[in-house]
């Protein structure tokens, strides 16, 4: 028995064993398997930064800017102070991967307050590669806050020691290449360097400024406009701005008006240069000059006038300077309110609804049917609808004809202001036009018109609304209900005699509603 | 009935046509309310104005804009113009689909701008790449439409970019000085070769009765804005693909703890995209087996010529769209 015993147990441990022994060939048949089909395994990020920086001291070019670009995806202190060295390569293609992956850091949220980072970086708009100094030159701004920081230094007050802030400014050095980055060979270093040349402090003597204001780039020259009101008292600025208003292009003229247009009223020199540019060749230059010149209380001359007009009338849309154009006319006085009724008939939908509110508004055209009817027979529903709202609460009272006119339109909207006109409108008159709107095809005019009836309690309007209750369209019964409910006194009445014969249809709940208010 | 005659329209009507209904092209937007940031609001206005000027078109440079496909003015204008980015939802009605069918199968023309979509990109709406099929949202949407057809990329020698702009911008379009750069080396060589090689972009489009009626793009408004001094707005920045000698191994094995995406391309394979949450993507593994990397450039000359790009592309499009 024992000795079965035994044989059994070695059997079964043979058994045991054998059946491990598969296991484990089975696991590593399948490890194996594994292994082929499995992708590598990626270095974690210090081992990734480790091969980036080994790389960036080969003496293969390929290599150093592979290097540099890959370290532009790991946006940390390390990785920064990786591409700093990469910025004093050799190779210009070195130095462009590094600066592009710092920028690459700044805009993954890196910060580099730090002084010294932002020195080095700036230290390289004097780089011999265009493209480096362009970089450079783009990344002022984000450089600033750390070129520009604040320090403390120590001084003796009446023997004391005393501690006082010390604003941030460019090193010397640094002054001048930034200095010379202004005059750049390259036309998007200057632009760059102009545009954000206050946030280091940079100072731009007026020279310098005249020499950009004559630069051959014209960004340059737009730029450097946005700056003259430094120097405005200075002649040599002052000359510059009297060319470029004859400039051939027509945005730098367009720009020398919207930055003389300010300093003019501080600065009476530069109103003479918009005086001039009222003779401009182009409609567009000369209105938007003699609208500024209006605007300082100056009578034009009758040409000026009429190239505001020409100018308007051949506009393509309310878009950018006709927009600043047309809403100039208003310092124009009559003659602006002349123009506007000419162009309440223009070609663009917009501008004639603008055209058509200012004209209302400026000559209080409201009290005048004659004169804002046609407009209400506008094709165009944003052109009746600007007219109606300047209407609106405006109206005194409407004769039969003009309110018959309106309630004959083809256009609904129309129509339903020929209702609520009703409201300011004579009792004969409303007597007299009414019906025909109480019984339009459109159920806003329908409902409009209830409305009316209720408020000015016309002869016989209760019953119109009774009956009004049982209209199909909601809009009607629900008018009808409002009218009803704004005079109690009698409506209520009706209201209820309406939910007895009429306990459960679609606006019963809605009286009960209104009556157990 | 819609009827197009040499880039002008005749509407059919009962009513003699008055001084103030000799009008100007008028190009249609179509815009909801909703939760929805409205980012480019002058694109096309600036467009509109630009062609005026170069190519010597007559469009009303105000959109005439509707928030309903079945508005009746949808068939009085030949192009309709969506900024897919712009839409709250695509929750359009039967009857809405309907009217949009009928309208080009009458010869209207629909651009849906932003209608491409590569997926990595969620929902910021600052970022455009070039995949080479319509957004999910798009197709669903068209599926209800024109059941029977498909986006199909348009060829890269199609007319529609040559219609009035041929090619690249060259130096004298940008205003700039001969000897200057228009474009730091690495990215106008992708731009040239790859990106946007002879003035071309990623196009799909739906043909009907033999016209090309409906096109789809990455986002092109963002390229269209001008201020009124004639500078380009808003600032513009490129992604392009670069390489490195030992890329194919080191990206293969570098840090990386985010995910990737499946990208159509215009050969039809897939790209493979990294990207990391919350940042720009990082690189690419091209079916061919080699490894790129993105990299991203910013500045004058950048935008510049975006924008220059972006405006002839979209002058192209409407130019095409009236002239087909």
């Amino acid at each position: 028995m024992k000795k079965n015993f035994l044989l059994f147990g070695f059997l079964l441990f043979h058994f045991c064993l054998s059946a491990q022994e598969s296991n484990l060939l089975n696991n590593q048949a399948t490890q194996e398997l594994n292994q082929t089909t499995t992708a590598p395994v990626r270095s974690d990020l210090d081992k990734t930064l480790d091969e980036a920086e080994k790389k960036l001291g080969s003496s293969i070019v390929g290599e150093r800017v592979g290097a540099a670009k890959l370290l532009g995806k790991y946006p940390n202190a390390r990785g920064t102070y990786l591409l700093l060295s990469g910025l004093d390569d050799e190779s210009a293609l070195v130095r462009r991967a590094s600066i592009v992956s710092i920028i690459e850091h700044f805009d993954s949220g890196q910060s580099m307050y730090d002084r010294a980072i932002a020195e080095k970086v700036f230290s390289k708009i004097g780089d011999p590669d265009v493209e480096v100094r362009r970089e450079i030159s783009g990344m002022i701004p984000r450089l600033s806050i750390g070129l520009m920081r604040s320090g403390f230094e120590r001084t003796l007050v009446n023997g004391r020691p005393v501690f006082r802030s010390v604003p941030g400014n460019l090193r010397e050095d640094l002054l001048n290449l930034g200095l010379s980055a202004l005059l750049d060979e390259d036309s998007i270093v200057r632009q760059n360097v102009l545009k954000h040349h206050t946030r280091i402090r940079l100072p731009l003597p007026a020279s310098t400024l005249a020499q950009l204001l004559s630069d051959k780039d014209l960004a340059v020259v737009l730029s450097a406009l946005d700056y003259i009101r430094i120097h405005a008292g200075d002649h040599s600025v002052l000359a510059k701005v009297e060319v470029l208003a004859q400039h051939t292009e027509l945005g730098i003229r367009a720009k020398v008006i919207s930055v003389t247009r300010s300093l003019a009223h501080s600065f009476p020199l530069y109103r003479g240069v918009l005086r001039k540019m009222i003779s401009d060749d182009s409609f567009e230059i000369s209105a938007q000059a003699a609208v500024e010149i209006a605007r300082f209380g100056e009578t034009l001359p009758e040409d000026a006038v009429q190239k505001i007009e020409q100018y308007l009338i051949e506009a393509q849309g309310l878009h950018g300077k006709v927009e600043t154009v047309f809403y100039g006319l208003s310092s124009l006085g009559d003659t602006g309110l002349r123009i506007y009724k000419k162009l309440t008939t223009h070609r663009s939908d917009k501008l004639r609804s603008q055209a058509w509110q200012r004209f209302l508004s400026l000559s209080r055209g409201w009290d005048k049917p004659e004169v804002w009817l046609p407009a209400l027979s506008d094709r165009d529903e944003e052109v009746r609808t600007s007219v109606i709202v300047t209407l609106r609460g405006r109206l005194s009272s409407l004769d039969e004809e003009s309110v018959r006119e309106l309630s004959s339109s083809k256009f609904s909207d129309v129509r339903a202001f020929a209702a609520e006109s009703l409201l300011s409108a004579e009792s004969d008159v409303v007597a007299s036009c009414f019906f025909d709107l109480l019984i339009d095809e459109d159920d806003l005019v329908r409902a409009t018109t209830l409305r009316v009836l209720a408020n000015l309690k016309t002869k016989g309007w209760e019953k119109i609304h009774q009956q009004s209750l049982r209209d199909e369209e909601y809009a009607i019964q629900r008018a009808a209900i409002d009218g009803l409910i704004m005079n109690r006194a009698v409506g209520e009445k009706i209201l209820r005699d309406y939910l007895s014969s009429y306990p459960n249809t679609k606006i019963s709940h809605a009286i009960r509603a209104e009556l157990n208010r | 009935m819609l009827l197009l005659s040499l880039g002008k329209i005749a509407v059919f009507s009962d009513a003699q046509p008055t001084a103030s209904e000799e009008s100007f092209i008028r190009i249609m937007q179509l815009r909801r309310e909703g939760d929805v940031r409205i980012r480019y609001p002058d694109a096309l206005p600036s467009l509109l104005a630009f062609m005026n000027e170069h190519a010597r078109v007559t469009f009303d440079t105000d959109p005439l804009f509707i928030d309903d496909l079945t508005d009746e003015r949808l068939f009085e204008n030949p192009i309709l113009y969506i900024n897919c980015d712009e839409l709250p939802n695509y929750d359009f009605s039967v009857d809405e689909n309907v009217a949009l069918r009928q309208y080009l199968e009458l010869g209207g023309f629909l651009y849906l701008d932003a209608g491409i979509k590569a997926s990595f990109l969620g929902t910021d709406l600052g970022h455009s790449y070039a995949a080479w099929e319509e957004r999910v949202e798009v197709g669903e949407w068209f599926s209800q439409i024109f059941p029977e057809k498909s986006f199909i990329p348009l060829a890269r020698n199609h007319d529609l970019f040559r219609t009035f702009y041929k090619g690249l911008p060259k130096n004298e379009d940008l205003k700039l000085e001969e000897n200057q750069k228009r474009l730091p080396e690495t990215v106008l060589s992708f731009v040239e070769q790859e990106k946007w090689p002879q003035g071309t972009y990623s196009l799909v489009g739906i043909k009907v009765k033999g016209r090309l009626a409906c096109l789809a793009s990455p986002i092109c408004a963002m390229g269209w804005g001008r201020d009124e001094f004639g500078s380009w707005i808003p600032p513009i920045s490129f992604r392009i693909r670069e390489s490195a000698d030992d890329f194919d191994e080191t990206l293969k094995l570098a840090s990386f703890a985010g995910n990737t995406y499946e990208v159509t391309r215009e050969d039809g394979l897939q790209d493979e995209i990294f990207v990391m949450p919350g940042q720009r993507p990082m690189w690419v593994r091209e079916p061919t087996g080699r490894w790129r990397i993105f990299k991203y450039y910013s500045g004058e000359e950048i935008s510049n010529y975006a924008h220059s790009f972006y405006a002839r592309l979209g002058t192209n499009i409407f130019l095409y769209a009236l002239l087909n």
